[in-house]
C-alpha cells in the first residue's frame, strides 16, 4: 500500500497563505484555526538581502511523539503513514501538544485536538491535499514515500532532501527543500 | 503526482438547483445555514455538486470549480484549462467566497432618509430613481449623468445604457491603476501586449509582483520558466515577494526605473547588442533614439537610480545574448501604471527596450495576445447613437490629457466635476472610490455634491455609506454574468460565471439592475434583452453553444497565437521608437530623463517616499472585512508600514514600534516592520486597509490607506493619478 509523504520546496514559496485558506476550506475549519503555518525568515543587509517562508504543518512523522505520550490512544499512527487523532477518543489533555516540536497542533472549540490531516479522507476518494493543489509556484508535491519510483521519492534521493527537526529523531514523512 | 479530480462528487446542476429552489430552502433555513458549527458536523458525507463558474475576488476572474455541500458553499478549486490562473487558486478566492456568508452583505434595497438609511422595494427604488434622473436630465442635460465601475463582464451594457442617456461620461477605475503604462504601450507598438514568461530565457520584472498582486498565470510561468534555466531579475524599491524567486533583486531608487531602462538603452545602441534586422524593417525612428540615448550611459543612471553602473552593463549583455527570448515585463501598477509623473515615459522606454530586444511576437518575449471576438447584440437590438458631447475630464482632448483614455475617463477627477456642477447625478457600481481614490476629504466633498447618488454593491462600503439609493447586487456565486473574454492569452478563451447558489437575500444581478434602471428610465428600447438572449447572441460567432460553455465555464475558441510580426496598430504600422503623433501633440518624441514630481528632502531624517503595494491576501478595498483572511492579516502582523531599518533607528524606532506618519493632505498611525529589504528613500504600506465604513466591522480603523495621504495630481499627459508622488514625514507616535 501506498505510504504517504510530501516534499516541501521551500525555495519556491512567497508567502501568499494559498494553502492556509484553501486547508480552511477543505476542513471546514473556523477563521482563526490553522493546520499550517509559514516561518517568515530575513538574511543578509540592504541592498544584499533576502528573505524565504517556510511552510510548517504536521510533519506525520514515523516517530511521533504525540502518540507516545496519548494517554487514551487518540493520537495514532495509520498504516499509510498518516498521524491522525480519534476525535471521539481525544480528551483534551494537551499533551500532544506539548510533546510536538513542531507547533501544529490546534484546540478545536468543542474541546479535541486536530491539524493537518493530508486531507486523507479525500485522498482515499482520488483527491490531492489542497494545500497542493491550490499553490501557484508547485511549494508541495504529495506522494508515496515507498515507491522508489514516485516524483517525490526521486527529488529527496537527487536533491538530498531532508526533514525538520531530523536530530530530534521523530521521523518525519515531509522533507524540505532549503535554499 | 499529477492532480486528480475526486471521483464520485458530482449530481447534475438541474438536479441540485431544483432540490435547493425547494420551499426557497436557503431562505426559511437562513439561521441554520448561517451557523457554521451546525452545518459542519451535518455535511460530512453528503452529496457533492461541482459546478464550474468565475472567481470575484479580484479583477483576473479566474476560472473555478465551485463545490456545493448540503446547500452551501464548501469550497472552490482552479480550472486547469483557464489561461490565466493553470488550475490555481489564490489565498483571496479561497477567502472572499465566505462573504455569501457574512452577515455584512446588504439584504435588500434602500434608500437615505436623513442620515440613515431605509428598507425600500426595488420597483419604489427604480421609480424614485428615474424621477430624479429625468428631472436632472431635463434641467441639467444627459452629459451630466456618469457611471463609474470597476469593471465586470457586463461593462458594455453599462456603456450602453450611458449612451442610451446620452451621456458619454461611462468611466472605469484606470486613471488611479494603469493608464500610464497602456499609454506607453499603445503610443509604441499600438496596443497593450502580455509576456510570455515560460519560454522566456532572462525576464526582468520593473515594480511589478505578481506574487503579491496576485496573477496566477503568470507566476506558474515564471516559475516554469526558471525550471528550464531561466533568470529573473526583480527591480523594485522593496524586496517584493516576487523578489523571492528572483536570482537578482535590484532595489532601484523608487521613482527612477526611466533611468535604469534609458541606461540599458543607451547600452543596447553603443554596444550594437541591439536586433539590427529587426530595428532596420519594423521599426521607426532609430537615428532619434541614437541622437538623444548618448546622454545617458550607466555612469549617470547609478547617479540617479542608484543601481551600480557595472550592474546595469552586466544585466543589459546578457539580456542582448538571451534575446529575442528576454523580455522586460510589460508591468502592472507598480512602477509605471499610474505611480509617477515620468510613468508614461518609463512605460515607453520599457517598450523601445523590449523592441530593441527584437522580442515583439516572439516566443520568450512580448506577444499579442489572442482574445476572442464576441458577436454584438445589433442590428436585433440596435446600439444606441454614440453621445455628441465630449467626455468632461478631457480625455483625448489636445491641450487637455490628449494620450488619457477616453474608454476609461479620469475616474478621480468625478469629484472635482461634481462640485463644479458639471456632474449632477451617479451610478456607483462594483467600485468604491471613497476608498481607492486619492485625498478621501476631496473625494466625500464631490459625491456629497451630487443631487443623486446610485450605489450598487454586495456591502455597505463607504461610498454606498453616503448614498442617496443602495442597490444590492447578488453575491458572484448567486448570479449569472455576460460572457467574458478575460482569459486572452496564447489561445482565445471566452468563460461564464454561472450561479452557483440561490440567492439569500433579496439581492438582483448587476446585469439585471442595469436593464431594469433602463427600463424605468424610458431607454428599454435599447435593453429589449435578458442576459441569457444577450450571451448567446455574443457566443454565436464562436461557434459554441452558452450550454456547452455553462457545462465547462472555459472554452478554446479560435486560432492559437503564433511568432511574427504583422503591421502593428500604430500610425506608421511599426514601432514607434520616435512618435510623430508625441511631437505634433508638443510632447517628448523620444524617451528623456523627467524626474519625478516630488522626492523626499535628504536632509530630513524625517523624510520619506510613501509607496503602496498588494499583500497577497487582499484586493482593493473589498476583502478586509472578510474575516477569514483578515485574521490572517492580524496573525502575520502584515498591517505594518515597511521602513529601511537603519532609518528607522535613526527615529529612535524598534520593530513594531507605532509611527505617525503625515502628508500635505492627511495623517494616521501604523505600526513599523523595520527591515533590510527596502531602499532607505522610502517607505511601503500594504493596500486594502484603512476601511472606514462603520458598517464594515471586521475591518473598521484597521491600518492606513496610502490614499489617505495622496494629494490630488492628475499626470498631465495621461491624467493619471501619480500614485506614488507622495512625501510623508514619520516620527515615533
Amino acid at each position: 500500500m501506498a505510504r504517504y509523504g510530501m516534499v516541501i520546496d521551500e525555495t519556491k514559496c512567497v508567502g501568499c497563505h494559498a494553502c492556509r485558506v484553501a486547508c480552511h476550506n477543505q476542513n471546514n475549519l473556523d477563521e482563526k484555526e490553522a493546520y499550517n503555518h509559514l516561518e517568515e525568515r530575513e538574511y543578509g543587509s540592504f541592498p544584499n538581502y533576502t528573505r524565504e517562508f517556510m511552510p510548517v504543518q504536521c510533519q506525520h512523522c514515523d516517530n511521533p511523539p504525540c502518540v507516545k505520550v496519548c494517554p487514551t490512544g487518540a493520537s495514532h499512527k495509520r498504516k499509510d503513514g498518516v498521524v491522525l487523532v480519534d476525535k471521539d477518543r481525544c480528551i483534551g489533555c494537551k499533551y500532544c501538544i506539548a510533546a510536538c516540536p513542531y507547533n501544529v497542533r490546534i484546540i478545536k472549540k468543542e474541546g479535541y485536538i486536530e491539524k493537518c490531516r493530508f486531507c486523507i479522507e479525500f485522498v482515499e476518494k482520488g483527491g490531492t491535499p489542497a494545500c497542493v493543489t491550490t499553490c501557484m509556484t508547485g511549494v508541495r508535491m504529495f506522494g508515496d514515500l515507498d515507491d522508489p519510483n514516485s516524483e517525490i521519492s526521486k527529488l529527496i534521493i537527487k536533491h538530498k532532501l531532508k526533514q525538520f527537526k531530523a536530530e530530534l529523531n521523530t521521523k518525519p514523512r515531509i522533507y524540505y527543500r532549503k535554499g | 503526482m499529477g492532480r486528480m479530480e475526486p471521483k464520485g462528487f458530482e449530481i447534475s446542476r438541474r438536479a441540485f438547483l431544483k432540490a435547493t429552489a425547494a420551499g426557497v430552502g436557503i431562505l426559511s433555513l437562513g439561521h441554520e445555514l448561517l451557523d457554521f458549527g451546525t452545518w459542519a458536523r451535518g455535511q460530512a458525507d453528503s452529496p457533492v455538486v461541482r459546478i464550474p463558474t468565475l472567481c470575484n475576488g479580484c479583477g483576473n476572474r479566474c476560472a473555478i470549480f465551485a463545490y456545493v455541500k448540503n446547500g452551501r458553499l464548501w469550497k472552490i478549486e482552479g480550472n486547469p484549462e483557464a489561461n490565466g490562473n493553470l488550475g490555481v487558486i489564490c489565498p483571496k478566492g479561497h477567502g472572499y467566497l465566505h462573504e455569501l456568508y457574512n452577515p455584512s452583505r446588504l439584504k435588500g434595497p434602500l434608500k437615505r432618509v436623513g442620515d440613515r438609511f431605509e428598507p425600500i422595494s426595488w420597483d419604489q427604488a427604480y421609480k424614485e430613481i428615474a424621477q430624479k434622473i429625468n428631472l436632472i436630465l431635463m434641467e441639467n442635460g444627459p452629459q451630466s449623468i456618469f457611471w463609474v465601475n470597476y469593471p465586470q463582464p457586463n461593462h458594455l451594457y453599462a456603456l450602453r445604457l450611458m449612451h442610451a442617456l446620452g451621456s458619454p461620461h461611462y468611466f472605469t477605475h484606470g486613471s488611479t491603476c494603469y493608464t500610464a503604462r497602456n499609454a506607453g504601450w499603445v503610443y509604441t507598438v499600438g496596443e497593450l501586449p502580455s509576456n510570455d514568461l515560460s519560454d522566456s530565457r532572462y525576464i526582468m520584472i520593473i515594480g511589478r509582483n505578481p506574487a503579491g498582486g496576485i496573477d496566477l498565470g503568470q507566476m506558474k510561468r515564471i516559475v516554469e520558466a526558471k525550471a528550464k534555466g531561466a533568470k529573473l531579475v526583480v527591480v523594485d524599491p522593496r524586496h517584493s515577494e516576487t523578489a523571492i524567486l528572483a536570482d537578482e533583486w535590484l532595489p532601484i531608487k523608487p521613482g527612477t526605473d526611466l533611468a535604469l531602462l534609458l541606461a540599458m538603452i543607451h547600452v543596447m545602441v553603443k554596444e550594437g547588442l541591439y536586433d539590427k534586422r529587426f530595428v532596420m524593417e519594423r521599426a521607426v525612428g532609430f537615428e532619434q533614439l541614437e541622437d538623444e540615448m548618448v546622454n545617458y550611459p550607466p555612469e549617470w543612471a547609478e547617479r540617479i537610480c542608484e543601481i551600480p553602473a557595472k550592474t546595469i552593463f552586466k544585466i543589459t549583455r546578457e539580456m542582448a545574448q538571451a534575446r529575442p527570448q528576454a523580455l522586460i515585463h510589460r508591468g502592472y501598477h507598480g512602477a509605471f501604471g499610474a505611480q509617477y509623473l515620468n510613468s508614461f515615459q518609463t512605460a515607453r522606454a520599457a517598450a523601445i527596450a523590449n523592441s530593441l530586444l527584437g522580442n515583439i511576437n516572439r516566443k520568450g518575449g512580448i506577444y499579442f495576445p489572442k482574445t476572442a471576438q464576441l458577436g454584438e447584440l445589433q442590428p436585433k437590438h440596435p446600439a444606441p447613437e454614440l453621445p455628441k458631447v465630449g467626455k468632461a475630464d478631457g480625455t483625448g482632448v489636445p491641450g487637455r490629457y490628449p494620450l488619457g483614455s477616453y474608454g476609461d475617463g479620469i475616474a478621480h477627477a468625478i469629484p472635482e466635476l461634481a462640485l463644479r456642477g458639471e456632474l449632477k447625478a451617479g451610478f456607483v457600481y462594483h467600485h468604491n472610490p471613497l476608498r481607492t481614490n486619492p485625498n478621501p476629504k476631496r473625494v466625500i466633498a464631490g459625491y456629497k455634491k451630487l443631487d443623486l447618488l446610485v450605489v450598487i454593491d454586495t456591502v455597505l462600503s463607504e461610498t454606498a455609506s453616503i448614498a442617496h439609493y443602495v442597490l444590492p447586487e447578488s453575491f458572484y456565486l448567486e448570479r449569472d454574468e455576460a460572457v467574458d473574454t478575460k482569459h486572452s492569452g496564447k489561445r482565445a478563451q471566452v468563460s461564464i460565471q454561472q450561479q452557483v447558489v440561490k440567492p439569500m437575500y433579496d439581492t438582483r444581478p448587476g446585469t439585471q439592475i442595469i436593464i431594469e434602471l433602463a427600463r424605468h428610465l424610458g431607454v428599454g428600447r435599447y435593453f429589449n434583452f435578458d442576459i441569457e438572449e444577450a450571451n448567446r447572441l455574443r457566443l454565436k460567432p464562436l461557434g459554441v453553444t452558452l450550454e456547452e460553455l455553462k457545462a465547462k465555464g472555459i472554452l478554446f475558441v479560435g486560432k492559437e497565437w503564433k511568432e511574427g510580426f504583422d503591421k502593428l496598430q500604430t500610425p506608421s504600422g511599426k514601432v514607434e521608437i520616435y512618435s510623430k503623433t508625441l511631437e505634433q501633440l508638443g510632447f517628448p518624441a523620444i524617451p528623456r530623463w523627467e524626474d519625478p514630481f516630488v522626492s523626499p528632502d535628504p536632509n530630513d531624517p524625517h523624510s520619506f517616499r510613501l509607496l503602496h503595494g498588494k499583500q497577497a491576501i487582499h484586493t482593493h478595498s473589498m476583502t478586509a472585512n472578510q474575516p477569514v483572511l483578515m485574521a490572517l492579516s492580524h496573525r502575520y502582523d502584515m498591517i505594518r508600514l515597511w521602513m529601511n531599518q537603519e532609518r528607522g533607528e535613526r527615529l529612535g524606532l524598534k520593530d513594531g514600534d507605532w509611527v505617525q506618519i503625515k502628508s500635505m493632505v492627511g495623517e494616521g498611525r501604523i505600526r513599523v516592520r523595520l527591515t533590510q529589504g527596502i531602499h532607505p528613500s522610502c517607505v511601503w504600506l500594504p493596500s486594502g486597509y484603512g476601511i472606514f465604513s462603520k458598517h464594515l466591522k471586521t475591518a473598521y480603523d484597521i491600518g492606513l490607506s496610502y490614499n489617505d495621504f495622496l494629494p490630488t495630481y492628475f499626470d498631465p499627459t495621461v491624467g493619471h493619478v501619480m500614485a506614488s508622488e507622495i512625501i510623508v514625514k514619520v516620527s515615533k507616535a
